[in-house]
This record gives C-alpha cells, structure tokens and sequence, in this order.
C-alpha cells in the first residue's frame, strides 16, 4: 500500500513538474494503449472464429470457380480486411502525434521561460529552470509514448497483414 | 548733532537771504538783524557747552565706581570657577568609581540586555510584516522603545517582550474571522469580514487579499488564484469551526499570490499571438467544422449503406450502393466483362463525393504549424528590431517578443494536434465506405445474382 502511495506521489511530482502538457500525453498514450490493446485482442480471440466461419462457407461452396465465386470471394476477403484494419489509422496517428504533444510541452516550457525572464530578469537561473524541466520533460514523454508505440503498433500491422494473407490462402478453388 | 543743525539752518537763512539781495534790494536794517542773532545765538550755545561739560566730569566719577565694582565681581566669579572645576574634577573620578560599581553589579545582565534590545530590533520587522497585525494592530510601538531604550529595561518590559513573542506564535496557528478595513480595487475602503489563517493568508469572501505592512492595510490582489483554488476558500468559509477542510496555502505569506499575478491567463497568451494567432484559431475552427460535417454526412451515408446491404433487391438511389446496384438491375442480361466494366464505372462516380473535404483537413492540418512558424519568425525580427534600438543590455525587454513568438508556435502546434486527429477519424470512416464500394459491391452484386439464379 505505502509502495502504491509513494508511486502515486513520484507520478504527481512528475506531472507537476512536467506540466499540464503531460496530461495530454498521457491521454494520447492511454488511448493509444487501449486501442492497441483492442486490437491484439482482436486478433487472438475474435478473428479466428471470423476465418472459421468463412472457410466453412467457402468450402460449403459447389461454385469456386465463376466470375460471381470470384467477386464472392474477394468481398469477403474484403470484409474481413476491414475488421482487421479497423482502427489502424487512429492508432498510427496517436503515434505519429504523440512526439507533436511533446514538442507543445517544450513551446509552453519555452514560453513560460521567457515569461519568467520578462517580469524577473535573468538575474535568478533558479526560476527560469522551472519553466526549462516544463520544456524538456514532456517532450522526453512524447517521445518514450511514441517509441512504445512504434514497436508494438507496427506488430499489430504485419501481424493483421499477415493474417490476411492466411486467410487468403485458406480459400482455395476447388 | 543739534549744532550741525543749527548751521545748517543759519546757512540756509544766508543763502536765502543773499537770493532776496539780488532779486529784490534788501535794506542793511534786516542784515543787522541777523548779525544780531549770530552774535546771541554764539552766546547761548557757549553756555550749553559749559553745560555738558559739567555733566560729563560727574559721569566719570560714576564710571571709575562701576569699574571698580566689576574687577570685584570677576575676582569672585574666578574663584567659584576654581572651586566648580574641583568639584568637577572630583566627580568624575566617583563617576568612573560608580561605573565600575555598577558594571560588577550587573555581571551578565549587561549581555543579556543586550540580546533583549536585538531581539526586540528583529521582531519588529517580521511582527509589523505579519498578517497578525491586520487582526491586532499596534504590537511593535512597546519592541520599538524597547530596542531603543539606552537604560535597563525593566522586568515588566522583559515580559512584553516575551509576550510579543508568544502571541505571535499562538496565533499563527490559529483561524480566526475578524471585521477589517479593506481596500478594492476601484479604491474604495470597506469593511469586511476577513479570515486569517495562521499567519499565512487572509482571505474574505471574493478571495485572497494581502496585507501590506507599509500602510498597515489589508489590501487585494490584482488577479486572483484559478478556480480551483479559489473554490478551497469557499469551502474555508463554509466550514464551522469544528470540521477540517483543505485549503490551499501560500507558505511565502503572499509572495507567491503577489507573483501569480504577472502570469498571464490563456485568454491573455492567445492574444498576444496577434493577427497570426488569430487565423490559426479560425484554420482550426474552419477544420473542426469541416470535419464535424463530413462525419456526420459519411455516418449517414454508411448507415444507408448498411441497410441497402440487407435489401439488395430493392436498390434505393439515396445510397452511393444502391445506384451500384441499379446499375446491375439495369444490365442484368449483359454479359459478365460488361457487366464489371459497368460497375467500375458506377463505383468511380461515387468515389469523390465520399473523399470529399478530407483533404481539405489535412492540409489545414498541415498549414497550421507552419503559420505558427510564420508567427515565430515575425516574433524574431520584431526582437532583433528592438535589439537594434535598445541593445541587449535588458533582457525583459527582448523577452516579452520572443514570448510573443513563441505563442504562435504553440497555438499551430494546438491547431494541428486535433485537426489530425479529425482528419484520421473521418479519413478511417470513408476508407471503410469505399472498402465496401470499391471491393465488396461486386461480391454483393455476384451473391444477389446466385439467389435469383438458384
């Protein structure tokens, strides 16, 4: 319990000293987070029983061979496709925006910084580096946000792409 | 002086006299006349002479007695003097006896009566700059004659001392409501209910308010605190005596309240971002709408679509679809590369009225952090225009342009955060609907055509 307090503590001090750009950060990962969560998910427990079902009707299936088995085929390939990429494009930009978020924190850093030295003067570095950890510690979050998200979100696509191509492969003319 | 007069007047009657001569033939009778007087007038004054003569022989008997009185008296005032400087003399050796007397007899009082008089010096700065004083006015007059006191003081002004000290520490930890003059900020003078806590805050019920120690006057503050701080002085208020309640307190006794009034409010940040700022608040207004429509319009369209998917035997022409479909109905008996040549050609009408706009987004998207570059970039040549006429010598004065530049960053950066967002929303959304145009709507078509087939 004390190690969950002084957790919530250190997050607090963090988030104080970062400022409110943090909080958008955060946002952004949780989101993302969830999203991808979402997804994995997806793919483990949800899309087999979608394949499952597809295979079964294609090999139900007297006609694979015609212009209309064809068509047949690819809008379900096509349905099945667009399950598995639903969402993708969100994620990839919570991605993408999340080293943007960070480079806020260090405009908003900045701004306070010269705030500081147009009513105080440069007289105490002490002040000025309150608003320099507001430009500096949101932009490491933006970034250590992003690189979580790089690695695992470009896994969920080759993973999503790969089970097309599976799916594919399981609907042979016969 | 009398007889220098006299002359005059005898000059004057000739000069006069010699005139009436020349001008009208004075007869010898009158001239004898004066010489007459002449000789009695040299009679008479004679006579004065003798006069003042006597009188100035009796003054200098008196004279030789007064002198004679004087050497008496300065023979004796010498003497007193000679006598005065003995004594004198005398005393100062009792004086440094006496001293030295009282110096053993005071031992290390002397030192501590020291440490009073600084105590009492120190205390008087931090007592009168105390909130405390706004409750109690008047503490520091019986420190200030202690610490000016030459003599020992007394027991009784010891304990005053004491005293000062105590209630200085017993009341700052205390909440106590009091009834004080207070200042506004149009310059009238109220009074009000005022609560003071510990010696921290004071706050009243529109806030908190400070006291200046200077004027000995509770005075406001030119901005208050944000709302969520303000909201724990309501609560402070609000709570009875006995019940606890967070608040939030300025440890630095007004210091940092007096600094927070120098930030700026966002409303205040986004102006100073000027006429760039303002039009990328409208780039970012224009991209919301923008984009609000254009999920709306392909939230509608999709579900139509979906409907349309259920009932393909009754293709509807308020659906991108459903004029697929019709497509079809019209060509059934054609054969199937026609029939697909056909289709592809229904399916390319569609495709740009359902990416409409979104584009659109994304480049208001991708202008927004540029302008705010562009704001960035003004910002700079005004700072070195005023590098040029002010030199770099003040810092504050380049600060407040380069903060200025940097507003317009930060506002393209908060423009564009959300508009991309937007834009891969609404993006996703007609991704899906072409999806379904693009690739399924011949795959509906084709299991249409079995069913009527079968």
């Amino acid at each position: 319990m004390l190690v969950l307090v002084e957790t919530w503590e250190s997050i607090r001090d963090f988030v104080a000293t970062g400022g409110d750009v943090l909080y958008v950060v955060a946002i952004a990962l949780f989101l993302m987070w969830v999203l991808m969560i979402e997804r994995y998910w997806f793919l483990l427990a949800e899309f087999p029983k979608i394949k499952k079902g597809i295979v079964a009707r294609w090999d139900a299936r007297q006609d694979t061979t015609s212009w209309y088995a064809h068509r047949i085929r690819d809008a379900w390939i096509s349905e099945a496709s667009e399950k598995l990429d639903e969402r993708m494009l969100i994620i990839k930009t919570l991605v993408a925006m999340c080293p943007l978020i960070g480079l806020l924190g260090t405009v908003t850093g900045m701004i306070s910084v010269f705030e500081t030295m147009a009513t105080q003067g440069t007289g105490n570095p002490r002040l000025m580096a309150s608003g320099i950890s507001m430009a500096t510690i949101p932009t490491m979050a933006g970034m250590v946000a992003a690189l979580s998200g790089v690695f695992f979100s470009t896994r969920l696509e080759a993973r999503a792409k790969m089970a097309k191509e599976k799916l594919i492969d399981s609907l042979p003319h016969h | 002086m009398k007889k220098l007069f006299k002359g005059f007047a005898v000059a004057a009657a000739l000069t006069v006299s010699a005139g009436g001569a020349l001008n009208a033939h004075a007869s010898t009778e009158s001239l004898d006349k004066i010489l007459e007087q002449v000789k009695q007038n040299r009679i008479s004054e004679g006579k004065i002479n003798k006069a003042r003569e006597q009188e100035f022989l009796s003054d200098r008997a008196d004279k030789q007695a007064l002198l004679n009185k004087a050497k008496r008296d300065l023979a004796a005032e010498k003497a007193r003097g000679e006598r005065l400087n003995k004594e004198f003399k005398q005393n100062e050796v009792t004086l440094a006896e006496k001293e030295t007397e009282l110096l053993n007899a005071q031992g290390t009082l002397g030192e501590m009566f020291g440490v009073v008089r600084r105590n009492a010096a120190e205390a008087i700065g931090a007592i009168e700059a105390s909130i405390i004083s706004a409750e109690k006015p008047g503490r520091s007059e019986v420190l200030r004659s202690l610490a000016a006191a030459k003599e020992l003081p007394t027991t009784r002004e010891l304990e005053e001392l004491w005293i000062a000290f105590q209630t200085e520490m017993t009341e700052s930890a205390k909440i106590s409501t009091f009834e004080s003059e207070v200042a506004e900020l149009s310059g009238d003078i109220n009074v009000k209910q005022v609560t003071r806590v510990g010696n921290f805050n004071l706050v009243t019920k529109d806030g908190y308010v400070v006291y200046d120690a200077e004027n000995k006057q509770i005075v406001p503050l030119g901005k208050q605190p944000s709302s969520d701080v303000l909201a724990t002085v309501a609560d402070l208020l609000s709570t009875s005596a006995d019940q606890y309640t967070p608040f939030v307190v300025d440890p630095t006794r007004g210091a940092i309240l007096r600094l927070n009034t120098q930030r700026a409010t966002v409303e205040e940040r986004w102006h100073q971002g000027d006429t760039v700022g303002y039009i990328i608040t409208a780039l970012l207004a224009l991209g919301a709408l923008i984009a609000v429509v254009r999920f709306l319009d392909l939230m509608l369209v999709g579900a139509k679509i979906k409907a349309q998917i259920k009932n393909a035997n009754n293709p509807s022409d308020s659906n991108p679809l459903g004029r697929i479909l019709k497509v079809y109905h019209d060509n059934k008996n054609q054969d199937v590369e026609n029939l697909e040549l056909k289709l592809d050609e229904a399916i390319l009408r569609e495709t740009p009225r359902i990416e409409a706009g979104i584009n659109i987004i994304k480049i208001l998207a991708a202008i927004a952090p540029l302008l705010g570059l562009l704001g960035t970039v003004v910002g700079m040549i005004l700072t070195f225009e005023s590098i040029t006429l002010f030199g770099t010598g003040d810092p504050k004065i380049m600060a407040g342009n380069i903060s200025l530049a940097l507003v317009t960053t930060a506002l393209g950066l908060i423009a564009a955060l959300p508009l991309i967002l937007l834009h891969a929303i609404v993006a996703g959304r007609s991704k899906s609907i072409l999806h379904i145009l693009d690739e399924q709507s011949a795959g509906i078509v084709a299991a249409h055509a079995e069913k009527e087939r079968a």
